[in-house]
């Protein structure tokens, strides 16, 4: 019985240490891990936004920058070429979210029509060149972009 | 014996101590990471060499040194394993591919993550690293707003690549929140706002009311926020403003204009639509709206005060964006006819415009109200001293969550951006006694704003980081011709260098390398539309021809590119087949996609039927040797001509005259199409 308080004791000190590791925080608790990252998707900011579309990749968002600004004007906004220009253009510039056209067509050939122009792969010479102006990066992004067409395509068309 | 039963005990015990610390470290999830990593890696791996690499890789906390940021370091990649490794596109997190973005992958050794990202680079848990621990330093900046982290270098109101912080700059400027918050390098910053003393011959004391009640139920596009003011507030604030002592000449102007006779409303209307005011005003939600709503306008303003201010807008608010339009006296009271006709709120009640008898002592009540709420920030600067408003802004990227007062707001996460939110949203809801006033923006807008503010960073950025996108010098001459670019308000849609608002596709800064003297004088005169799809456009001035003039000689002196020859023909003189072979390229790269020329073609660019009056030689062959050079976003492709194509070209757009003067080469273009 004597040696028994001192062991306690020891038992005590030697266990405080290891029981003084860090716990996550009970207001960490109340954050879930995954909440760190969409933690904007909770904040009042988004929370009243409309139904969001899906969050485009950070590459096909720059290419949708780009065919925004560049191409929209005749290919429409959809790419359906429907562009308020595309009735000024004989012929009209193609339905690019046919998924039939996109199937035939591979990357390369898509990037090479943007990157030389109608003119340049046998087509329609009102689809300019644009190889001096975009990058052959943009003309990628581009091109990922134009693939996420046919599952942007409204139901109805 | 006992002792030595103790000696024993003891010992496991203190091995088992010393254990603890390497087992926490051998159960630290970085590392199953990894080794899921390898497995990862040589499952994608295209040769047995590569998978074997992968394999090989050892378990260790990785680390990038920051040399340039304090001597930081990051070690997010001991997890985020293929952030530079272009097998891991597409794989799950946390060890996919970082982004192409235009520091990545390059630039991964310079910058780490943590510049951009936030967090705390030195943890090696998720919690502490993300900064969601309670006890983490600040927390990583959330994806929705990470161009917050361009702006901690980049400092400019617009950056290309970060449309979001660009807007939110631009929101920011816009709202006037430089007014009462200090921020670094906006000590400039001067309100719109106008000065209030013509306030009481402009509008009546019921209008005034309703206006402060909340300003965006009368005009949309007001700039001027909420402010959540009681009745009695706004009844003294009104007194205090209709006490105002009208500037004694401002006052007999407009005495006088509203005697003068009325004007023909029929008139009024062709003269309204055709000096393009929806190119800054607002006529029932069309327009740009970066000017008041007109649809009501009857109803804001008194006749009077309507006609002298659209005489000289200047003469009311030093600082307003309007230009002088120059109508003779009929026109002008043509228009306000019109305006007096159309333009009014019919609900509204009869005695909208009839002034306010003021009572001396709300009015001395409403003297401190408009202390108390900081109204002199936007409407008399110049009476406010130095000291800002509000608090300063500078910093607050980095504020840290518990530093923040929360006050009633009990129901919001415990974090920077949800109480930025918050604080746009409903600034008054932290605490009673807030003088805040509330902007209304959109779930978007706010978004872009609080951008913005969390690029405000308090952490150094090295110096040699911080950029600023070089000033293009802007040359503002004085006397006559200064004054005309004053009075014109030529800076409220045109660039000269970096001054003025980007609204107009022509920057003035080379002007006179572009067009022809003779072609600018009549334009000025009389503006017609280059570009039909733009909404934004030159409106009539009605300018004289002294004044059209002047400019345009002072436009053809000042505004030059050296960089644009004068003769592009000078090395190699025209010849006859120079404008046919023109012709040929302007079909065979399909220009007509774009440009109308005589009856037929797109609607993108400006018109060249009239190309050679109204552009000259050099600056046509300068554009169509790369158009982008001029501005980076210009749409019309570069064809990367060759310095023959493009003469030959620039030969043929020469010979395109209106018809009145015809050029044989230009006529023959129309013939053939």
């Amino acid at each position: 019985m004597r040696f028994r308080m001192p062991t306690l004791a020891l038992l005590v000190f030697l266990l405080v240490p290891g029981a003084c590791a860090r716990k996550p925080a009970p207001a960490a608790a109340k954050m879930p891990a995954a909440a760190t990252m969409p933690a904007a998707t909770t904040t009042p900011v988004a929370a009243t936004t409309p139904v969001a579309p899906p969050p485009l990749r950070y590459e096909v968002r720059l290419g949708k920058v780009t065919f925004t600004h560049y191409c929209q004007t005749c290919h429409g906004e959809s790419g359906a070429g429907d562009g308020f220009n595309a009735f000024n253009l004989d012929p009209h510039p193609r339905d690019l979210s046919d998924p039939e056209f996109q199937k035939k067509k591979s990357d390369a050939e898509l990037a090479d029509a943007i990157q030389r122009g109608g003119a340049g792969v046998g087509l329609s010479a009102l689809m300019p060149p644009w190889g001096h102006t975009l990058s052959a990066g943009q003309i990628d992004e581009l091109v990922l972009y134009l693939r996420t067409l046919p599952t942007l395509r409204k139901p109805a068309s | 014996m006992p002792l030595r039963r103790i000696f024993a005990v003891s010992s496991v015990l203190f091995l088992l101590v010393l254990a603890i610390s390497p087992a926490k470290n051998a159960l630290r999830s970085y590392r199953s990471l990894q080794r899921q990593y390898r497995k990862l890696g040589s499952s994608r791996a295209h040769s047995l060499k590569a998978a074997q690499a992968y394999t090989a890789r050892p378990v260790a906390i990785q680390q990038i040194w920051l040399r340039d940021f304090d001597n930081r370091v990051d070690r997010c990649t001991t997890c985020h394993l293929g952030v530079a490794d272009p097998l891991m596109a597409g794989a799950p997190r946390p060890f996919d591919l970082h982004p192409g973005t235009p520091h990545t992958p390059g630039a991964f050794d310079r910058f780490g993550c943590t510049p951009c990202h936030g967090g705390q680079g030195l943890a090696t848990t998720q919690g502490d690293a993300h900064g969601t621990s309670a006890d983490a330093g600040p927390p990583m900046t959330p994806p929705v707003f990470i161009e917050a982290g361009c702006g901690r270098c980049h400092l400019s109101e617009s950056v290309a690549g970060a449309p979001v912080l660009s807007r939110g700059r631009a929101l920011i400027g816009r709202a006037g929140c430089y007014a009462c918050h200090a921020v670094r390098g906006q000590d400039t910053f001067r309100s719109e706002a106008p000065p209030l003393a013509t306030l009481p011959v402009k509008t009546g004391g019921e209008w005034v009311k309703r206006w402060l009640k909340d300003p965006k139920s009368i005009d949309p596009n007001a700039t001027m926020p909420n402010f959540h003011l009681t009745d009695q507030a706004i009844d003294e604030l009104s007194h205090f403003l209709f006490a105002a002592e009208v500037p004694k000449e401002l006052a007999s102007r407009i005495e006088a204009a509203a005697a003068e006779p009325p004007g023909t409303p029929a008139n009024g209307k062709k003269l309204v639509s055709e000096s393009r005011c929806i190119t800054c005003h607002t006529i029932e939600g069309k327009g740009r709206g970066a000017a008041p709503e007109l649809s009501k306008i009857a109803s804001t303003a008194s006749r009077g005060w309507l006609l002298a201010f659209l005489r000289e807008p200047q003469a009311f608010n030093p600082r307003t964006p309007m230009p002088r339009y120059h109508f003779s006296e009929t026109e002008s009271r043509d228009v306000v006819a019109y305006l007096e006709d159309e333009f009014r709120d019919f609900d509204a009640p009869k005695e909208i415009l009839e002034p306010l008898r003021v009572n001396q002592t709300l009015a001395e009540n409403g003297r401190k109200l408009f202390r108390l709420y900081g109204c002199f920030s936007c409407h008399d600067p110049a009476g406010s001293g130095s000291e800002k408003f509000g608090p300063e802004l500078d910093g607050i990227g980095d504020k840290r969550a518990q530093s923040l007062d929360f006050g009633r707001r009990t129901d919001l996460t415990r974090t920077l951006p949800a109480w930025l939110a918050a604080k746009l949203d409903s600034p008054r809801s932290f605490a009673d006694g807030l003088k805040m006033p509330s902007y209304g923006f959109s779930a978007d807008d706010s978004r872009a704003v609080i951008t913005a503010l969390l690029a405000l960073g308090a952490q150094s950025v090295p110096e040699r980081y911080r950029y600023a996108p070089p000033q293009k010098p802007a040359l503002l001459p004085g006397g006559p011709v200064g004054s005309l670019i004053q009075s014109y308000r030529c800076l409220s849609c045109h660039q000269i260098g970096d001054r003025g608002a980007d609204v107009s596709t022509a920057p003035l800064t080379f002007e006179g390398s572009k067009v022809k003297r003779d072609w600018l004088v009549d334009y000025l005169m009389l503006s017609y539309t280059l570009r039909p799809i733009l909404e934004e456009r030159m409106p009539v001035l009605k300018m004289p021809r002294e004044d059209a003039t002047q400019l345009a000689d002072a436009l053809q002196n000042f505004y030059l590119d050296p960089s644009i020859p004068e003769d592009p023909f000078a090395a190699r003189p025209v010849s006859d087949a120079d404008p046919v072979e023109g012709q040929r390229l302007y079909v065979g790269l399909g220009c007509r996609g774009c440009h109308i020329l005589g009856t037929s073609g797109g609607y993108y660019g400006p018109p060249l039927t009239e190309a050679g009056k109204r552009l000259k030689p050099g600056w046509t062959y300068a554009w169509l040797k790369g158009p982008q050079r001029w501005r980076a976003d210009v749409r019309c492709p570069d064809y990367g001509l060759s310095d023959t194509d493009a003469l030959r070209l620039t030969a043929y757009l020469e010979t395109l005259r209106p018809a009145a003067s015809p050029a044989k080469p230009g006529s023959a273009a129309r013939g053939a199409r």
